[in-house]
């Protein structure tokens, strides 16, 4: 028993306008398991749901099919839908006094299905709703009342009883959460499990990703009519591979993000079909995203091309024109040109040393496009150094470096310009990296002036003064005309950032940008990092001591101890469940715990064993014979040999 | 709320057959005097002539010009219908926003009483007041706008109600408006759709009772009245006066009516959106 | 359990209708009283201005009857008792106690305008759903256009004009009356003639009132069509005749009660004014008779009872509003 949408595309018609709902869906709803349908609002979420009813409004033009038990619905047969509705699919509207007559008692309405359909007896029919009701949890007095009188979470509750009263097959919640308080949300999922013991199928379409991830075996990702990700819903936190995924995942509150939220830069709008004909007399039909109320330009070509390019973080110029499939990758299916995320940088077996002193281990990393990943460690871990040699600012003694799928020592040699404003650097004490001899406008205009040394006075200036707007500062002349001594430290950072940020650059490497400043200053800098970064879809590589910072910024953190990367993985899992004993040491200095002996004196063989042993509460036998290796667990890289995880 | 009357209205059929009709009882309550041939009051023809070229509509069975009459009687029907209407607009407005406005004591007991009033049949009232009294039509005019304003006062108060949450009302009392202030500066421009819906509705009303009125013969025979055209006229229903002396009263009020009628929906349309057609149920 | 689940019965609804009830007592005490009020302000002599313009004469005895009988200082005590006890004066215009002309002419009234309410609340009602419902073109165009055009029609002008087209020239229907006067029918006899009596103004009151009714409905209906609640009934998979009766236009029909009650009042002008073109022996004439005759006590006495009688069919839809709506809980 399961419901199979192939290709399933819907068209709201309005004269000779049409708003694309839906393009070439394909799902499938096995019994005993729980799909969610996210996206956000105008995604196409609540047509798919009507559209397995039966429900769409006439002027809706369907394309595809809906299989149930192996036979098409034909939406042209009222009668044979009308069968099968609530007895086979049942459907649960979201606000629940809306969707609730407003003249009849409740207990009427629920015990309504079985006298019409299943022709039961008034009493008896009374008597099994009232029973339905119960097993919400909602009490007798309630059943004699109107829908007015019940709060929304009963009357959310009553309209579950009413869409199990025939026992369907087929469950479709429509955001069955909005506006309900832990509590009720708790009963919907009950509902959930145990349609699910019971074999049926669930599908649970939601804006609410907590609800989701806990609630829902499967997830497939709405963006604007289109699947962009389908994914086993515990990944979404964890492993995302769409870029639109991910930026789903990081808007939402939980109590399992770590970084505050994110939106995503940009508007959805409705996506519009039109007809009408080009300069040669036919008509032809093309799919564009049309801002709703502004004048539709004629003969302007038909793109194809992904539908998320003008808000994606990675968006490169084919993903406008270019048709973009659904693949396969590992077990979610993806629609991305660039196959999902992609890498913007990588390291491999990087490694540096001052003479005898290692800086750095040999370490791999890689940086994704979009993210923002932290390196976090104490003075001295290589951090830094790691975070130097990413920015092509110092060169390692070994390894690979690979930026934008190009190696970069080849690029470098060849022209460095090009990759140099591609990367942007902000230091960790403003003061002295930039010049006393140069005005706030010489200080951000310089790379232009390195980079692009033929554009006029007029484009600089204009390019300047949007970027000091994007970091909040003023851009009036006397402004421009400070020197570097005269402003304060928060000011400075922020023209620092500025210098860095005037190329347009893919990556952001920050370097401790806000030790050096006061903690009111250092908020309002941090809150405009994760602002330029979503508004840009920056990735940035932000080093930091602070892992209690890191947390509000990240959705990668690598903890670096002793020139290695001791732990590596998503920031909500690091935070919350930490593997390394570090880590946890770190945590808990940072919540003002300090456990252990401050001061133990355990000796470490040189270059052998765990870097940790002198202060680690779990330190073994083997943590002195061998330094571990940085390993994969289930969703992180550990090097320990007893992970807390 | 900003509506954008000019577009929609203005291309809307009811609405311009309306206005052109209007246009046309106005010219002939206007210049009325001025067009008709003979002094209506003139009973010096030959009673129940047919047309001629003289008289156009032919001579009633006082010996009065037809046409005149019917100019006068337009006249007559229409301004009584506007002024009353005028009144118990101003009168709901008022009332309404009041009541809205003040809120407690203040609005209870001007709704009860407007709720009294509303259960009165104003007919009655007013056939017994004439049948007493036989009042100038002013005084008439005048109790009826007192009898019709509570339904306008209704739709006002509650109108009022809900602009007493917006922002700007908000804001100027901030400032340290007082109420008149507001009530005249900010709110009562606000309702002028509702002003337009209800002086057309009443309108409308008053001059479909003013016929009435007349029919039943309660105003003075000296007053001019479509109303009363048509009751003399009927009173000779087996003679051939159908066309020239039956006919052309009945057509003026019920084009009238009809006029008033097709105005406030074209307006009603505008204001009402939800009644148009729209994309079914964007659920998306 | 499902007993109690069966009836409900609420103590504070009934509460709230006294209340209710209450209040239109008290309107209809004001009623009685402008009543008892308004002819004393007449100016001068009363009696002499009223017969005056008259063509009732009187002799000297009942002129001095009439004068005692009206400038009696009556308290509104006695006139109230005096009205319950259905003593409502004497029309010396047509020789008759005021009561009794009252009550024959009561009837036909009722059955006129039941029968015309009945008729075009229920077509009107039930074309307005069913037409909300399909959103058909040509009823878009056609018959919300003629409706539209005949809504704006007054009373007098369609009731002529069916007088004239029917009666007169076509002479399918009588012109006057409610049943042909002195006649010896057999019971089917005298229902078919009735019947083809109450024809025209019935055609004509239902032509008045039946547009604004089906446009009401149909606006309503619109409205209603498109709110949740009814998607949830159409997706329960209920026969269509049921989503569309008693889960739609059963919340359509709210607004209308309320506005029907809201109209109720100016609608018994038409009503008057159909009677005395078709010269129908209900209220409506005998008020017009009454009016040419100057006889005031007719006229008094049939202007109180109508208002009262109004103001008891507002009360019922009230309460049938309440009845309908549990949202409402006063």
């Amino acid at each position: 028993m399961s419901l199979r949408i192939e290709n399933l595309s819907v068209l709201y018609q309005d004269g000779d306008h049409a708003i694309q709902a839906l393009e070439e869906v394909s799902l499938r709803l096995a019994g005993g398991r729980c799909l969610a349908l996210v996206g956000e609002s105008g995604s196409g979420k609540t047509t798919l749901g009507l559209a397995c009813l039966g429900l769409l409004p006439r002027n809706a033009l369907v394309r595809g099919t809906i299989r149930f038990r192996d036979r098409n619905l034909d939406f042209r047969d009222e009668a044979s839908l009308n069968e099968l509705r609530w007895s086979r699919l049942a459907m649960v509207f979201q606000h629940g006094s809306a969707n609730l007559n407003p003249v009849h008692r409740i207990i009427d309405q629920v015990a309504e299905p079985l006298i019409q359909k299943k022709r039961l007896g008034r009493r008896e029919a009374l008597a099994k709703a009232a029973d339905a009701l119960a097993e919400m949890g909602l009490d007798f007095e309630h059943y004699k009342r109107y829908p007015h009188q019940l709060s929304g979470g009963q009357a959310q509750r009553a309209l579950l009883a009413m869409g199990r009263i025939l026992d369907p097959e087929v469950l479709i919640l429509d955001e069955p959460t909005s506006a309900l308080d832990a509590f009720n949300k708790g009963i919907v999922g009950d509902v959930i499990a145990s349609a699910k013991t019971e074999k049926k199928a669930v599908l649970l379409i939601t804006h609410d990703l907590e609800f989701a991830v806990h609630n829902s075996d499967d997830m497939a990702v709405l963006y604007l009519g289109q699947i962009m990700e389908t994914l086993p819903s515990k990944d979404l936190l964890v492993r995302p591979l769409h870029p639109y995924t991910l930026a789903l995942a990081r808007s939402f509150p939980s109590m399992q993000t770590a970084r505050d939220l994110g939106g995503i830069r940009g508007d959805a709008f409705y996506r519009t079909v039109h007809q009408h004909g080009r300069g040669d007399g036919d008509t032809y039909r093309h799919s564009h995203i049309q801002v709703p109320e502004s004048i539709h330009a004629n003969g302007h070509a038909p793109p194809t091309g992904c539908l998320f390019q003008n808000r994606c973080t990675q968006a490169l110029d084919g993903c406008r024109h270019e048709p973009v499939i659904l693949e396969k990758i590992d077990d979610h299916l993806v629609r991305c040109l660039r196959h999902g995320i992609a890498d913007l940088a990588e390291l491999r077996g990087v490694e540096k040393s001052y003479g005898a002193v290692v800086a750095l281990h040999p370490t791999d990393l890689t940086l994704k496009c979009g993210e923002v990943f932290s390196l976090v460690g104490e003075t001295g871990s290589g951090k830094t150094t790691l975070a130097m040699i990413q920015a092509g600012a110092l060169n390692p003694d070994k390894g690979k470096r690979i930026f934008d799928g190009r190696d970069m020592e080849e690029w470098m040699r060849r022209d460095i310009r090009s990759l140099a404003g591609r990367i942007g650097v902000v230091y960790q004490n403003p003061a002295e990296s930039v010049s006393h001899r140069f005005t706030v406008k010489e200080i951000v205009a310089e790379p232009l002036k390195i980079h692009q040394p033929s554009l006029g006075k007029e484009k600089i200036h204009e390019r300047i003064t949007r970027v000091l707007r994007d970091v909040h500062l003023s851009t009036d002349e006397a402004f421009l005309r400070r020197y570097a001594h005269e402003l304060n430290m928060g000011a400075i950072q922020r023209v620092c950032m500025a210098r860095a940020l005037v190329l347009e650059p893919a990556l952001l490497v920050a370097d401790e940008p806000t030790s050096s400043l006061d903690p009111s200053v250092q908020a309002k800098v941090m809150k405009l990092l994760l602002e330029l970064q979503i508004e840009r879809g920056l990735t940035m590589l932000f080093v930091t001591h602070d892992i209690g910072l890191a947390r509000k910024i990240s959705d990668r953190i690598g903890i670096m101890l002793k020139g290695s990367l001791v732990e590596l993985g998503p920031a909500t899992k690091i935070i919350s469940e930490p593997a390394h004993p570090y880590t946890r040491l770190l945590l808990d200095s940072a919540c003002g715990i300090h456990s252990g002996s401050k001061l133990t004196k355990r000796e470490r063989k040189e270059s052998k064993g765990c870097p940790f042993v002198s202060r680690c509460p779990r330190v073994g036998e083997q943590c002195y014979r061998g330094t571990p290796v940085l390993k994969q667990g289930k969703d992180r890289h550990v090097a320990c040999y007893s992970p807390l995880a | 709320m900003h509506i954008s009357f000019r577009q929609n209205t203005l291309r809307d059929p009811w609405f311009i057959v309306g206005l052109g009709l209007a246009v046309i009882f106005a010219g002939i309550t206007l210049f009325g005097p001025a067009l008709t041939p003979f002094d209506p009051m003139d009973m010096s023809f030959a009673p129940i002539s047919p047309p001629s070229a003289d008289h156009m509509l032919g001579v009633n069975d006082g010996g009065q010009d037809i046409f005149s009459e019917l100019l006068y009687a337009v006249r007559n029907t229409v301004t009584f219908g506007l002024w009353t209407a005028l009144l118990g607009l101003v009168l709901g407005v008022v009332v309404g926003a009041i009541a809205g406005w003040s809120g407690g004591l203040v609005d209870l007991v001007l709704m009860r009483i407007a709720d009294v009033i509303l259960a009165v049949p104003s007919i009655m009232v007013l056939i017994f007041t004439a049948a007493l009294f036989r009042p100038n039509p002013w005084i008439l005019a005048v109790i009826l706008a007192g009898l019709s304003w509570p339904t306008t006062s209704k739709a006002i108060r509650a109108q009022t109600l809900s602009l007493r949450q917006s922002l700007h009302i908000k804001a100027a009392a901030r400032m340290g408006a007082g109420s008149t202030y507001i009530l005249h500066r900010h709110l009562i421009p606000e309702l002028y759709p509702l002003f337009i819906i209800g002086f057309a509705a009443k309108a409308r009303m008053a001059m479909f009772t003013e016929a009435s009125l007349a029919f039943l013969g309660l105003f003075d025979p000296g007053r001019k009245s479509l109303g009363m055209m048509i009751s003399y006229a009927l009173q000779f229903y087996y003679m051939d006066i159908w066309w020239n002396w039956l006919f052309p009263p009945i057509l003026c009020l019920s084009l009238l009516i009809v006029s008033v009628t097709f105005l406030a929906l074209g307006l009603e349309k505008v204001l009402d959106p939800r009644l148009r057609e729209s994309i079914g149920g964007r659920a998306l | 359990m499902t007993s109690t689940l069966m009836h409900p019965f609420s103590k504070r609804r009934s509460q709230n209708r006294f209340g209710l009830v209450t209040a239109f007592c008290l309107t209809a005490l004001a009623m009685v009283y402008l009543s008892h009020a308004l002819p004393g302000f007449l100016p001068g002599d009363f009696v002499t201005a009223m017969y005056a313009g008259s063509y009732v004469t009187l002799s000297e005895e009942q002129e001095a009857e009439l004068k005692a009988f009206y400038n009696t200082d009556e308290t509104f005590g006695n006139y109230l008792l005096r009205l319950l006890r259905l003593d409502w004066g004497y029309s010396y215009a047509f020789l008759s106690p005021v009561s009794s002309l009252f009550f024959e002419a009561l009837p036909w009234t009722l059955f006129l305008m039941g029968t015309a309410h009945l008729l075009s609340m229920g077509l009107g009602f039930v074309a307005g759903v069913e037409a909300a419902w399909r959103r058909n073109r040509f009823i878009e165009r056609g018959l919300v256009g003629g409706l539209t055009v005949l809504e704006g029609v007054p009373e007098i002008s369609t009731g002529v004009l069916l007088l004239l087209i029917f009666a007169l020239h076509l002479g399918w229907f009588p012109a006057a009356g409610a049943e042909t006067a002195y006649a010896d029918f057999t019971l089917w006899g005298r229902v078919g003639d009735v019947v083809s009596h109450l024809v025209l103004p019935l055609t004509t009151l239902v032509a008045a009132y039946f547009p604004g009714n089906f446009l009401l409905a149909r606006n309503s209906m619109m409205l209603v069509v498109t709110a949740p609640y009814v998607t949830t009934a159409r997706a329960k998979g209920l026969p269509p005749r049921r989503v569309r009766y008693a889960h739609a236009a059963r919340n359509a029909l709210l607004p209308l009660v309320t506005r029907f009650g809201l109209r109720f009042a100016f609608m018994i002008t038409g009503a008057l004014v159909v009677e005395r073109i078709n010269a129908y022996p209900g209220l409506g004439t005998l008020l017009f008779n009454a009016i040419q005759a100057r006889d005031l006590p007719v006229i008094q006495g049939v202007v109180l009872m109508s208002s009262l009688m109004v103001l008891a069919v507002i009360l019922g839809l009230e309460v049938i509003y309440r009845m309908l709506d549990p949202r409402i809980s006063y």
